[in-house]
C-alpha cells in the first residue's frame, strides 16, 4: 500500500524550499553535549522517520528543531526563519508537537483538549469562533477521534489517547507535524492505525517528523529515514538504502536484517540470540 | 458551556445574590428589604431615616462588599495554584503567602498594638516578601521553577514565617487573645477603610487572572504540549503563583487567614461542573467563593446577635459538609 505513494514522496514538494531546515545543531542539556552535530530536512508532503540507539539524541533533536529546547549552536529555520526568531503564536501555527508521554489531566473531555490545540488561533480573552469549533471537529475526525469527543481524557486507553493527542497537534492547523515516538506504548492494531493515520497526513501534504524506535514501521511509512548515533546524525535517506544490514551492525550492534515484500509490507529480521546465518530454524526470506 | 456547568456558575450566582440581599438586611438589628432597596446609592437613596442609612451604607454593604472580594480572591487564587502546580493540594498556604500575611498581622497586633490601624498593609506586605522569597528560591539557579523545588522553598519559608509568629506570642502572651479574630479569619465593620488601601491589588489580581486562564488551560496538557501551542510553562507558573500570593495577601489584608477558602471552593467547583476547564473553574471559583463567605458571614453574625464571631470556623461548618458531600458523588 505505502509503495502507491512512491510518485508523491519524490514529486515536486519534496524539491521546493524544506518547511523545516536543521543543520549543524548541537544541543547541551544540564552541561553535557547530547546532540553534536544534526542535519535534518523535512519538505511538505514528507514522512521523515528519526531512527537510532536510545540515548543517541533523537528525541532532544527534535525537540530544539520544534523549539522546545534551545540549542547550543546550529540552526533549526521554519521556511527560513531560524527558531528562535519565530514569535510563539506564529511557531504553534507552523508547526505542532506532539509528546511521548502525554499529561493525562483529570477532569478534562478529548473535545476540551483538542479545543485547547486550536487555542493558538483564538485571540486573548476571546471565545473560539465557528471557524475554530468546526476545525476542532475537522482534527478529531481526522485523527479518528469523533466519536472519543465526550470521553474524559482518563478513561482513554492508551491507543485512543494517542489519536486525541494527535487531534490536539492538528487542531494547531500547522503545516508540520512533529511527534516524539507516537506508537511506543502501542500494541499492535493500536500501531496499525497510528502508521496509517500518519501516512494519510502526509499524503495530504503535511510535514511528519516522527521519532521511532521500530525500524520495520519506520521503514513502511517514511519517505526518508534520518539515523541518528552518538549525538550526530549519520545517515539520511530512503529506508531500504539506508537501514542496510552494514547500518544495523554498526549503528545498533545486532545482526539484522530489513525485508520488503512486493505488497509493502516490511520486516526486522534479528538475531536475537547470534549471527543470523548461525540461527537455527529455517531460514529466511 | 454545557448545561451543567451552567446551572452550577447559575446556582452560586443566585446564592450570591440573595446571600448578599440577607448579608445587607440582616443583622443585629432586621431591615426590611423595602429598605434596603430605598436605601442603596443606585436608587438615589435617602429613601430611609439616617440611622437606617447609615447602618446599611456605612457598615453593611462595605462588609459585604469586602466579603464578596475576599471570596473571588480566595477563589481564584485557589484555582489559579492548582492549575499553575497542577495539584490538588495547592493553596495560597504553599506559596508562603499565609504564613507571611499572618506574621505581619502579628508583628502589629502583638508587639505593636498602638498601630493596629496599620495590621492589613503589614499582613499584605509580609504577605508578599515570604511569597518573593519563595520565588527566588524556587527560580534561582539551573533548573529553577519545578513544581517540586516550589512547594518545598514555600514549606521552608511558612516554616519561618511561622515560627516568627510563635515568638511573637511567646513574647506577648498576654496579648495573643487580640490576635484570635485574625487568624481564624473575620469580617468587620471597618467600613470603606481597608478597602481603600487594597482595590488595586485585588484589582491587579483580577484582571491577570482572566489573562491566564487559557495559558493555564495549554498548561493542563503537560508542558510539552503546552510549549507547542506557543506557552512557556515555567513563565505562566510564575505568573499565577505570583498573582495567587497577591490576590492571597490582599484577602488576609482585608479579612484574615481564610486558606481554607482557596483550596476547597475550586474543587468543589471541579467536582460540581464536571470539569477542569479553567474557562469555567476560574470564575465560578471566584462567584462561590463568594457566596460561600457571604454566607458564612451571614450566618456568623445571626448565631449568637449581637455578638459577632469569626467567620472563618462557620465558613468550614457550612463548606466541609458540601465539599465532601460533592467528593463522595465524585466517585
Amino acid at each position: 500500500m505505502a509503495r502507491d505513494h512512491d510518485a508523491a514522496r519524490t514529486g515536486s514538494s519534496v524539491d521546493g524550499a524544506p518547511l523545516l531546515r536543521v543543520r549543524n545543531l548541537a544541543v547541551r542539556l544540564g552541561g553535557t553535549e547530547i546532540v553534536r552535530h544534526a542535519d535534518l530536512d523535512l519538505h511538505r508532503g514528507q514522512l521523515v522517520a528519526v531512527v537510532g540507539p536510545n540515548g543517541a539524541g533523537k528525541s532532544t533533536i527534535v525537540r530544539a528543531a520544534s523549539g522546545l529546547l534551545r540549542p547550543a549552536a546550529g540552526t533549526a529555520e521554519w521556511d527560513g526563519t531560524d527558531v528562535r526568531r519565530v514569535g510563539a503564536r506564529r511557531l504553534a501555527r507552523i508547526r505542532a508537537f506532539v509528546p511521548q508521554r502525554p499529561q493525562v489531566p483529570a477532569g478534562i473531555t478529548a473535545h476540551e483538549a483538542v479545543t485547547i490545540g486550536r487555542s493558538a488561533h483564538v485571540g486573548a480573552l476571546r471565545r473560539p469562533g465557528a471557524a475554530d469549533r468546526a476545525a476542532v471537529d475537522r482534527a478529531l475526525e481526522r485523527a479518528a477521534a469523533g466519536d472519543l469527543a465526550e470521553r474524559q481524557l482518563v478513561t482513554l486507553s492508551g491507543g485512543e489517547l494517542q489519536r486525541v493527542q494527535l487531534a490536539v497537534g492538528l487542531a494547531q492547523g500547522a503545516p508540520a507535524l512533529i511527534a516524539d515516538e507516537p506508537t511506543s506504548a502501542l500494541d499492535l492494531g493500536a500501531t496499525a492505525t497510528m502508521a496509517r493515520l500518519l501516512r494519510s497526513l502526509a499524503d495530504d501534504g503535511l510535514g511528519i517528523l516522527l521519532v521511532v524506535h521500530d525500524l520495520a514501521l519506520a521503514c513502511a511509512i517514511a519517505d526518508t529515514v534520518v539515523v541518528v548515533e552518538d549525538g550526530r546524525t549519520v545517515a539520511a535517506g530512503p529506508p531500504v538504502e539506508v537501514l542496510s544490514t552494514e547500518r544495523l551492525a554498526t549503528t545498533w550492534r545486532v545482526d539484522a536484517a530489513l525485508r520488503t515484500d512486493d505488497a509493502g509490507r516490511t520486516a526486522l529480521h534479528v538475531g536475537w540470540l547470534g549471527a543470523l546465518d548461525d540461527a537455527p530454524g529455517r531460514p529466511l526470506g | 458551556m454545557t448545561l451543567r456547568q451552567a446551572a452550577v456558575l447559575g446556582t452560586a450566582a443566585v446564592v450570591l445574590v440573595i446571600a448578599a440581599l440577607a448579608s445587607i438586611s440582616l443583622g443585629s438589628t432586621t431591615i426590611p428589604l423595602r429598605d434596603v432597596f430605598d436605601a442603596l446609592p443606585v436608587v438615589g437613596g435617602g429613601g430611609v431615616d439616617r440611622a437606617t442609612d447609615q447602618i446599611i451604607n456605612g457598615l453593611r454593604i462595605p462588609r459585604t462588599v469586602t466579603a464578596i472580594l475576599v471570596g473571588a480572591a480566595l477563589g481564584i487564587a485557589g484555582a489559579l495554584l492548582q492549575g499553575a502546580l497542577a495539584n490538588p493540594l495547592a493553596s495560597p498556604d504553599v506559596v508562603g503567602v499565609t504564613a507571611g500575611a499572618g506574621f505581619g498581622a502579628m508583628l502589629l497586633l502583638l508587639a505593636a498594638p498602638g498601630a493596629i490601624a496599620l495590621v492589613p498593609l503589614s499582613a499584605l506586605f509580609f504577605g508578599l516578601v515570604a511569597t518573593a522569597l519563595v520565588f527566588t528560591v524556587a527560580w534561582a539557579g539551573r533548573g529553577g521553577g519545578s513544581i517540586a523545588r516550589l512547594i518545598l522553598a514555600g514549606i521552608a519559608v511558612s516554616a519561618v514565617f511561622t515560627a516568627g509568629t510563635t515568638a511573637l506570642m511567646t513574647a506577648y502572651p498576654d496579648r495573643v487573645s487580640s490576635a484570635i479574630f485574625f487568624v481564624a479569619g473575620y469580617l468587620s465593620y471597618d467600613g470603606w477603610r481597608v478597602l481603600q488601601d487594597v482595590w488595586p491589588y485585588l484589582a491587579v489580581g483580577f484582571v491577570a487572572a482572566a489573562f491566564l486562564i487559557r495559558p493555564l488551560d495549554r498548561l493542563a496538557l503537560g508542558d510539552d504540549v503546552a510549549q507547542s501551542l506557543g506557552v512557556r510553562p515555567r513563565l505562566v507558573r510564575l505568573v499565577a503563583a505570583g498573582v495567587a500570593a497577591l490576590l492571597a495577601a490582599a484577602a488576609a489584608a482585608l479579612a484574615g487567614l481564610l486558606g481554607f477558602l482557596g483550596l476547597v471552593v475550586p474543587h468543589a467547583v471541579r467536582l460540581a461542573g464536571g470539569t477542569a476547564s479553567h474557562r469555567f473553574v476560574v470564575p465560578t471559583s471566584a462567584v462561590a467563593g463568594a457566596a460561600l463567605l457571604l454566607v458564612a458571614d451571614t450566618t456568623a453574625r445571626r448565631v449568637a446577635a449581637p455578638l459577632d464571631l469569626p467567620v472563618g470556623p462557620f465558613m468550614v461548618v457550612l463548606g466541609v459538609p458540601l465539599f465532601l458531600w460533592l467528593l463522595r458523588k465524585a466517585v
